[in-house]
């Protein structure tokens, strides 16, 4: 029984995480279609500009968050601008592999910035463990499910409630609509990227804090595909969904079963979602079969 | 393509259905193999490593450029087809003592038996679903070559004595290099030839629109499965090459990294054209070794200490500019070049 | 359009900019090879030694300070009078772990003239074995596979330190001897790889030929986890968790352990038992165990001198570096020794002639190892090796040398 509790709350956690970055990629996709294969290069470029700015600056935890999400905001909108606006009107695979080069390069200048030894940071959230129902649990990894829930939260009260959300959505629907609506189209592109960054910084910075700051973050980043399949390329609470689930099937197979088996289960999920339900669990349904 | 050339008259069928159609093609064509022939006598041993993997390389880009390129199927696996080819050609000779010919074969084969497996996914997914499908794949292939140590020996490396013939045994750079010189010429001319054919066409016609292409009578089921096979056969003929030129087995050669390169490989070269392929190819191998020797000249300079770095920042950086600027790759800038002559002084 | 290009294209230049202006603090020490002058400079033909370095891949948090000690020995080196007054010319890379990039940098340094290669991964020592049986160049690794250290398998390659296999049946033995009689439960957690469960076979063939009452499982620790929680709760009985990784992983199990109350303790085979370890997992680390062939400089046997000169030179003490760079000063010299003993004889330095000098040497005495010595029939220099513990943030030796 404690092991159930314990593995469920370290794969919460991991789910929290990782819904995170997935939403980052479900607003880019939803916004503008876009896959971004650098996703997990975001979440690691949010770990190292947290960590720059509290063992580099000194910084306390939330003025570094602050300017984590300063470089992350600055980042995407780079991008958008530099990077993705040329390719508007190519192909699906030109588009995944700008990405792709584009994640290389993020890959190569934080190596050149940081080296790849793993670091630890001083510790943000609060450390120790705790008794939960027989089991010993760290406290950092619940904080972490609270502030993840919290921000996605958000997030969705974003959505539904404010008008810049609502004009997200609308974006996302149909673009040529929300032109005619007075919408600014190249706006909301931006403003997706730049939320994407802001999660990806969230995301970094609990990271940073449970394992530590390493090159290990963008691997842990690729799981990302599987949680966005399984919720739904452009669904908001599917990712959170997703999120638990991958994260949970993971602890669950490692302490259970073990053998490296959860190294695969996330993928084997995926192929199986794809081959029964393509567009995950609340994504929006396309029929097209030949 | 040949319809570029003017001047063109044919007057039989049999000189129509030839490869190549004048004169300025011949000539280019006999330049092009006099270079590659004189090339080993030439270089350094590290070149001649260097033009081997680049032959190597050829050959999955001309399979991966089937699947993609002409079929329009996007797929992230090709490192773990390359893995089925090393491993069962490897495994045929290493373990069952199988001369190495037909090991080779066999691995074709096999590997394109699993791309066809791999590929019935395609059948319901498109685009961004499918490219996600053959990442999974990527995945599960290699924990299965890694987990299944009773077969492939796990994360243990496979050690493949050298082919032979005889007395005669294939060790030099240099011999290697005709060995996979010829292989990888083979290769081109049958994918030249490919797409000339009635299956070739079918291939482009499902890129172009699938359910077009249904409509007008293709099985779009049975080709697509095909193209899939296909392309796994020459991944397949590239992983045993490996396999044998390196003499020793990894799990550590295909990971997701060269899935990449290899989508990289065409992409920059050229989607749909063989040509692209081959330029593709050679570029994305031959940056790197030369990033490294400029290293090694400059040693104990920023590009020698972070020469690691340097090296993905470029791999990424070609990667985008190409797409942002050129993104028909090499071959659209070899037919620019071609036409600027041809059309010269005229600008078009 | 030309403005976006110009705007990029400016951006991209500020970018290289920054970046080539960024001191890296990885403190690789400059890779001269040449005399330093200094009176006792050493001039002459140079012998050109290659090396390849991890400097930046999975496991270069041990691999940089292991390049700088390497480096810092053959700088040495030529400041004092060299190798009978040549100098060593040192062709080095990082080749960042990655096996391709070792098979390129190999056939590269082959056609410069190395008459001696240094290597570094499991994955790559075993991907040139071929190569340099052919070429006959002799080969020595931070690889300790037992495997390769055969000379029926491996004629060209020498392993300076206790095997993977040997460390394991050292920890084996002082498990055995610390229960005193009763049962052990033991679990490895290693490395997901072939450096990983190198000495698994060999530790379970000792527990049998022993008759040892210890039960031993295997772990892996899968990389781009953030926990090891799944595979605590599978080894929970155990008693002993011997861990065959890289500190940084091993840290996070260390912090793992803790967090979990688990009163395993902790063995640490060569590459996870250093400074790096206790850093990183701070108070989880105290009371660990481990097995190091290279012992901390504080913990020397014999006389640091030569390192300590070197360092003073550099601002530096011993303080400033840790058990790494003198493994890798004096891994080093093992093959400087052994071509020092081939020219000693008159013999001229081919592979093979190197090799052999290797196998004759008389054993090699270094301040932080026990006696290195090859022997025709075995290339497994090291056979026993002192068990130390952490103990307030450092490792102290607890036992005498051990020899399973």
């Amino acid at each position: 029984m404690e092991t159930l509790i314990q593995l469920t709350v370290t794969g919460l956690a991991n789910g929290a995480i990782l819904a995170l970055a997935a939403l980052g990629f479900a607003l880019v996709y939803k916004a503008t279609g876009v896959i971004n294969f650098a996703q997990g290069d975001f979440l690691a470029v949010g770990a190292w500009a947290v960590f720059a700015a509290i063992a580099t600056f000194g910084l306390h935890w939330s003025l570094a968050l602050l300017f984590g999400v300063a470089v992350a905001v600055i980042l995407a909108i780079l991008v958008e601008r530099f990077v993705l606006r040329p390719m508007i009107g190519e192909s699906v695979i030109a588009v995944i592999m700008v990405t792709i080069g584009l994640s290389a390069v993020i890959r190569s200048i934080l190596q050149m910035l940081f080296g790849t030894s793993p670091r630890r940071l001083p510790p943000v959230l609060p450390g120790g463990t705790v008794e939960l129902a027989g089991a010993v649990v760290p406290v950092n990894r619940l904080v972490a499910i609270a502030a993840a829930t919290v921000v996605l939260g958000a997030f969705t009260v974003f959505f539904k409630r404010s008008r810049h959300g609502i004009a997200m959505r609308a974006v996302a629907d149909d673009q040529q609509a929300a032109l005619t609506m007075g919408i600014s189209v190249r706006r909301i592109f931006a403003m997706a990227w730049a939320l994407a960054g802001i999660s990806a910084v969230i995301g970094g910075l609990l990271i940073a804090d449970i394992v530590g700051v390493s090159g290990e973050v963008a691997t842990f980043g690729l799981i990302v595909f599987p949680v966005v399949i399984l919720g739904g390329l452009d669904s908001i609470p599917g990712t959170i969904v997703g999120g638990a689930v991958i994260g949970l099937l993971v602890q669950y197979s490692a302490g259970y079963v073990g053998g490296g088996l959860q190294q695969v289960v996330p993928y084997i999920v995926l192929v199986l979602i794809l081959l029964v339900r393509p567009y995950g669990l609340f994504g929006e349904i396309r029929i097209e079969r030949v | 393509m040949a319809a570029i050339s003017t001047g063109v008259h044919h007057r039989s069928y049999r000189s129509e259905l030839r490869l190549r159609h004048a004169n300025a093609e011949h000539v280019r064509l006999a330049i092009a193999i006099a270079l590659l022939v004189v090339l080993p006598f030439l270089a350094s041993p590290f070149w001649l490593t260097v033009a081997n993997q680049v032959g190597i390389a050829v050959v999955g880009a001309i399979g991966l450029n089937i699947l993609t390129g002409y079929t329009g199927q996007i797929s992230l696996g090709q490192g773990g087809f390359l893995a089925v080819g090393a491993y069962t050609s490897g495994l045929l000779v290493a373990r069952m003592g199988v001369p190495t010919g037909v090991a080779v074969v066999v691995a074709v084969l096999t590997t394109a038996a699993v791309g066809a497996f791999f590929g019935l996914p395609a059948l319901r997914l498109k685009g961004l679903y499918l490219a996600i499908a053959t990442l999974a794949s990527q995945f599960i292939i290699l924990w299965v070559v890694r987990n299944w140590t009773v077969v492939t020996g796990g994360v243990d490396s496979l050690v493949v004595p050298r082919p032979a013939l005889g007395d005669a045994v294939l060790r030099t750079d240099f011999a290697w290099y005709w060995v996979i010189g010829i292989v990888a010429a083979v290769c081109v001319v049958v994918s030249r030839n490919l797409f000339r054919t009635g299956i070739g066409r079918a291939f482009m016609a499902i890129r172009d629109h699938d359910i077009a292409a249904e409509a007008m009578g293709v099985d779009v089921v049975r080709y697509k499965v095909l193209a899939f096979a296909l392309s796994s056969g020459f991944v397949g003929l590239a992983g045993a090459l490996t396999a044998h030129y390196r003499t020793i087995v990894t799990f550590e050669r295909f990971t997701l990294e060269v899935s990449i390169l290899y989508l990289a490989m065409i992409i920059v070269g050229g989607l749909g054209s063989t040509l692209g392929s081959i330029l593709g190819a050679t570029f994305m191998i031959v940056l790197p070794a030369l990033i490294t020797q400029a290293g090694q000249s400059l040693q104990g300079s920023f590009l020698a200490r972070q020469l690691p770095a340097i090296q993905l920042g470029v791999f990424g950086l070609v990667i985008v500019l190409f797409l942002i600027f050129e993104p028909r790759g090499l071959a659209r800038m070899w037919q620019r070049t071609k036409d600027y002559f041809r059309l010269w002084p005229f600008r078009y | 359009m030309t403005r976006t290009r110009q705007l990029l294209a400016a951006l991209l230049s500020l970018a290289l900019l920054a970046t080539a202006c960024t001191t890296d603090d990885d403190g690789a020490t400059d890779p001269t090879g040449g005399a330093t002058g200094d009176g006792t400079a050493a001039t002459g033909d140079p012998i050109v030694i290659a090396a390849i370095f991890d400097l930046s891949g999975a496991t270069a948090d041990v691999g940089v300070p292991f390049a700088d000690g390497a480096k810092a020995y053959v700088e040495w080196l030529n400041a004092n009078g060299g190798v009978n007054g040549r100098p060593i010319e040192l062709l080095s890379q990082d080749y960042q772990y990655d096996v391709a990039n070792a098979e390129q940098l190999y056939s590269q340094y082959q056609s410069q003239g190395a008459v001696a290669f240094s290597g570094w991964g499991t994955a790559d020592t075993e991907a040139l074995r071929t190569s340099i049986t052919e070429d006959m160049v002799p080969f020595s690794s931070a690889s300790y596979a037992e495997t390769l250290a055969d000379p029926a398998e491996t004629p060209y390659n020498f392993v300076p330190a206790a095997t993977y296999s040997q460390q394991m049946r050292i920890a084996l033995r002082h498990i055995a001897d610390a229960s005193g009689g009763e049962n052990a439960q033991v679990a490895l957690f290693h490395h997901d790889s072939p450096f990983g469960l190198s000495p698994l076979e060999d530790g379970r063939q000792y527990i049998t030929d022993n008759d040892l009452d210890i039960t031993l499982e295997a772990h892996a620790m899968p990389g781009g986890a953030t926990d090891y929680f799944g595979e605590l709760s599978q080894a929970q009985d155990a008693e002993y968790i011997i861990v065959q990784n890289v500190p940084s992983l091993t840290a996070q199990l260390a912090r793992d352990i803790q967090s979990q109350g688990l009163d395993a303790t902790l063995l640490c085979l060569n590459w996870c038992a250093d400074e790096v370890l206790v850093e990183l997992a701070g108070d989880a680390a105290n009371g660990a165990l481990g097995i190091l062939p290279f012992a901390p400089p504080s913990q020397a046997t014999g006389d640091l001198s030569a390192v300590e000169s070197y360092l003073a030179d550099k601002g530096q003490t011993l303080d400033d570096i840790n058990l790494h760079f003198t493994q890798g000063w004096y891994q080093f010299s093992v093959i400087v020794e052994g071509i020092r003993h081939a020219l000693d004889q008159g013999l001229e330095l081919t592979g093979s002639n190197i090799k052999t000098a290797l196998e004759d040497m008389p054993p090699l005495e270094t301040p932080v190892t026990t006696a290195i010595d090859f022997t025709a029939e075995s290339h497994a220099g090291m056979q026993s090796v002192r068990v130390y513990e952490v103990q307030d943030g450092s490792w102290v030796g607890i036992t005498d040398a051990i020899t399973p």
